[in-house]
């Protein structure tokens, strides 16, 4: 029954999607509400979202791929095959975001690498070519030995990309709530509480349900998520602290505008109450260690995950560079509010859609659950 | 400055396309013949004066200006910063620096220049190259009112050109800080990454597009033409026809108008500024107006403390 509400949501995300992608694709970005000023809108965060995704599920693969820890074995397919789903999905939002999409080969043919993006797209081609490599090594009857250094190198590239995209905001000096030195130092944490959020619904949703292991692995991830929101909470702290201490600074406009702007609801009960503290209680809880409430309770870490990516970025763009420069010139796109416009929201549906029937299919046709125990001791597969 | 109704190109299809084909033959046909019609050379570059030809002009230039001095003539300060500006094109490139230098006393926020600047650049809605910021101090009704052009800062440290991922924008031969539309991947990087919010993207809105047509709008062809017809950023030809072709796609921003500053002028904005509060020229010159006016003490430079070294100054 959940996974066909899931598949029918998808499927009406992805109907949804497609007319956002026909929009898209004709009128170019005039339909988007971002602009000249708040110049990264709602793909933009869905990028850092789904990246964020992709980079914490591989790393939950790794227990099971690369560290061999008996609780996990048999979960690294399915988390592999997570992080397969929505790393497609989130480099597609941010093709979607360029202006020319036809010219993404100079990134890879012309770069200039001193640019964290494109040393964000390299790496996060490379990392696609490892998520599949390692889900179709993982695949074969025996266990290749090629396998634990791809996923060490795995593991490396997605720390490495998850601080990249902390790089990507923070070099811009001109950011103050950006341009701090711990904001790549978070992003890993922010993903690999991604990829346990992912693994609550698979393992809770749709992981063996005769498996014994299932519960204990649902006990386990619980306990590391309860962890993780801690210290995501105490992130959230520090960031707030510091920059409303003075008051004075662009850093605290934008977290003025965070909690008390006009999105100030979105922070308050997605991002805090429904990604943060009801996970904090449920999971701590014994009904927190069953499937469905697990699963529910990573649904609800995604979204404030989300809403969070979108809180990093927007305000910091909401703030003029110079005081009066939104009122000097009008025109289309020159504003610094922003609000993602339909186009923008139905382009969303249709990738949050895809990868989630994209998800549903590899639950459904794959044996996502299962590995073999066996080890080749030969040459590779 | 007023709002302006703006109204989006319409994406060109090949359907479409073949239909304007055919229905624009005829439009075509009386276009041709009309004196306003604008005709565009096939070309991809534009011609500059050779050091020859500038030593050639300001000489010319300052036998004119003589001439005047003799005659008891006013001599505006437009004439002198064109001298000035022939002097440095007869030196090799690399020992020119551009600056400007705005000052913010004689600036009567008319928005000129700001005109000036669409106009030279055809710039669509939505794009604008030099706003003039308007700031006021005091509370009501003890209040007073500065006025702050803002173009392109040019600076020597540019943060918006690191974080490009092709390359697309780069400081030039000349110091100025140029966008290769054909190589800008439209990712918007650089704007996130200018202190001064100097840049803007090019989202494909005309003024004209989808207005009623020619037989009902006098002069509605020769606007369309105009919008469409090619400008000359960085001494290149940029036509721009299709929603889905740069310069729609990409970022854009001010360029000291290096295309009219090659070719001996001053830049849009320095000659229609009305209250001579903008000047133009090479900072390397000592006998430049420029170098005199950046060496008062009340000269600034917006956000200073960033390390971007702008190439604008301001006087107070």
């Amino acid at each position: 029954m959940l996974k066909r509400l899931l598949y029918i949501a998808g499927i009406l995300g992805l109907l949804i999607g497609l007319w956002g992608l026909y929009d898209r694709l004709v009128y170019g970005h005039m339909h988007a509400n971002y602009g000249s000023y708040v110049v990264w809108g709602l793909w933009v965060a869905l990028y850092m979202f789904f990246a964020g995704v992709a980079t914490g599920s591989f790393m939950l693969a790794t227990l099971d791929l690369l560290f061999d820890l008996p609780l996990f074995r048999g979960s690294g397919r399915m988390a592999l095959w997570g992080a397969l789903v929505t790393l497609p999905a989130g480099l597609a939002a941010i093709g979607l975001d360029l202006g020319h999409m036809s010219r993404i080969w100079k990134v890879y043919l012309q770069p200039h690498f001193g640019s964290v993006m494109a040393q964000l797209v390299w790496g996060y081609t490379i990392f696609l070519g490892i998520i599949i490599i390692s889900l179709w090594l993982s695949f074969q009857p025996q266990r290749s030995r090629w396998l634990k250094p791809i996923m060490a190198v795995g593991l490396i590239l997605a720390i490495f990309l998850s601080g990249g995209i902390g790089a990507l905001l923070g070099v811009n000096q001109n950011r103050v709530s950006w341009h701090v030195s711990n904001l790549p130092a978070q992003f890993p944490v922010f993903n690999l509480t991604s990829g346990v959020a992912l693994m609550l619904i698979a393992i809770g949703w749709f992981g063996p349900q005769h498996d014994s292991r299932r519960t204990r692995q649902l006990h386990v991830l619980s306990l590391a998520m309860v962890v993780l929101l801690l210290v995501k909470g105490y992130y959230l702290w520090s960031d707030v602290s510091q920059a409303l201490y003075q008051n004075s600074s662009h850093g605290a406009a934008a977290i003025n505008l965070v909690l008390f702007g006009p999105y100030g609801w979105a922070f308050w009960l997605l991002q805090l109450g429904i990604g943060m503290l009801l996970p904090l209680i449920i999971l701590t809880m014994p009904i927190g260690k069953q499937g469905f409430a697990a699963g529910l309770m990573g649904l609800c870490i995604l979204i404030g995950l989300a809403v969070a990516r979108a809180n990093i970025i927007f305000p910091a763009l909401s703030l003029p560079e110079l005081q009066g420069l939104g009122e000097a010139f009008h025109g289309p796109h020159l504003s610094f509010t922003y609000s993602p416009s339909l186009m923008e929201w139905a382009v969303t549906a249709g990738i949050v859609g895809a990868a989630t029937i994209g998800f549903l299919v590899g639950t459904d046709r794959l044996p996502l659950f299962t590995r073999p125990t066996t080890e080749a001791t030969g040459t590779a597969d | 400055m007023s709002r302006q109704p703006t109204i989006p190109l319409i994406p060109v299809s090949r359907r479409g396309f073949l239909g304007a084909l055919v229905a624009g033959a005829g439009v075509l046909a009386v276009a041709s013949v009309a004196p306003s019609a604008i005709t565009e050379k096939p070309i991809d570059t534009i011609d500059m004066l050779t050091p020859e030809e500038a030593l050639a002009a300001y000489e010319a230039e300052i036998a004119r200006l003589r001439a005047a001095r003799i005659s008891g003539a006013p001599i505006d300060q437009l004439e002198r910063m064109r001298t000035d500006l022939l002097r440095a094109l007869t030196k090799p490139v690399a020992e020119r620096r551009w600056v400007m230098v705005i000052d913010l006393r004689a600036c009567v926020g008319c928005h000129g220049c700001t005109i000036a600047c669409v106009a030279e650049n055809k710039l669509p809605p939505g794009v604008v190259y030099r706003p003039v910021i308007e700031e006021e101090i005091g509370r009501y009704p003890n209040v007073s009112r500065r006025f702050i052009p803002r173009p392109c800062m040019q600076c020597d440290n540019p943060p918006c050109t690191g974080v490009c991922p092709v390359s697309a924008t780069f400081t030039n031969e000349h110091g100025v800080v140029e966008v290769d539309y054909e190589q800008c991947i439209g990712c918007r990087a650089c704007i996130a990454a200018c202190p001064y919010g100097a840049r803007t993207f090019d989202f494909g809105y005309t003024y004209t597009a989808n207005t009623p047509s020619a037989a009902m709008m006098l002069g509605a062809e020769q606007a369309v033409s105009y919008e469409q017809t090619s400008t000359f950023e960085y001494s290149k030809v940029h036509a721009r026809r299709d929603l889905h072709d740069s310069p729609v796609g990409n970022v854009r921003k001010c360029h000291f108008c290096m295309h009219r500053v090659l070719n001996g002028q001053l830049p849009a904005c320095v000659t229609t500024c009305i209250g001579r509060a903008t000047f133009f020229g090479d900072a390397n010159d000592p006998e430049s107006l420029v170098s005199e006016l950046i060496a008062r003490p009340n000269v600034m430079r917006l956000k200073k403390e960033l390390g971007t070294e702008p190439r604008v100054y301001y006087l107070q």
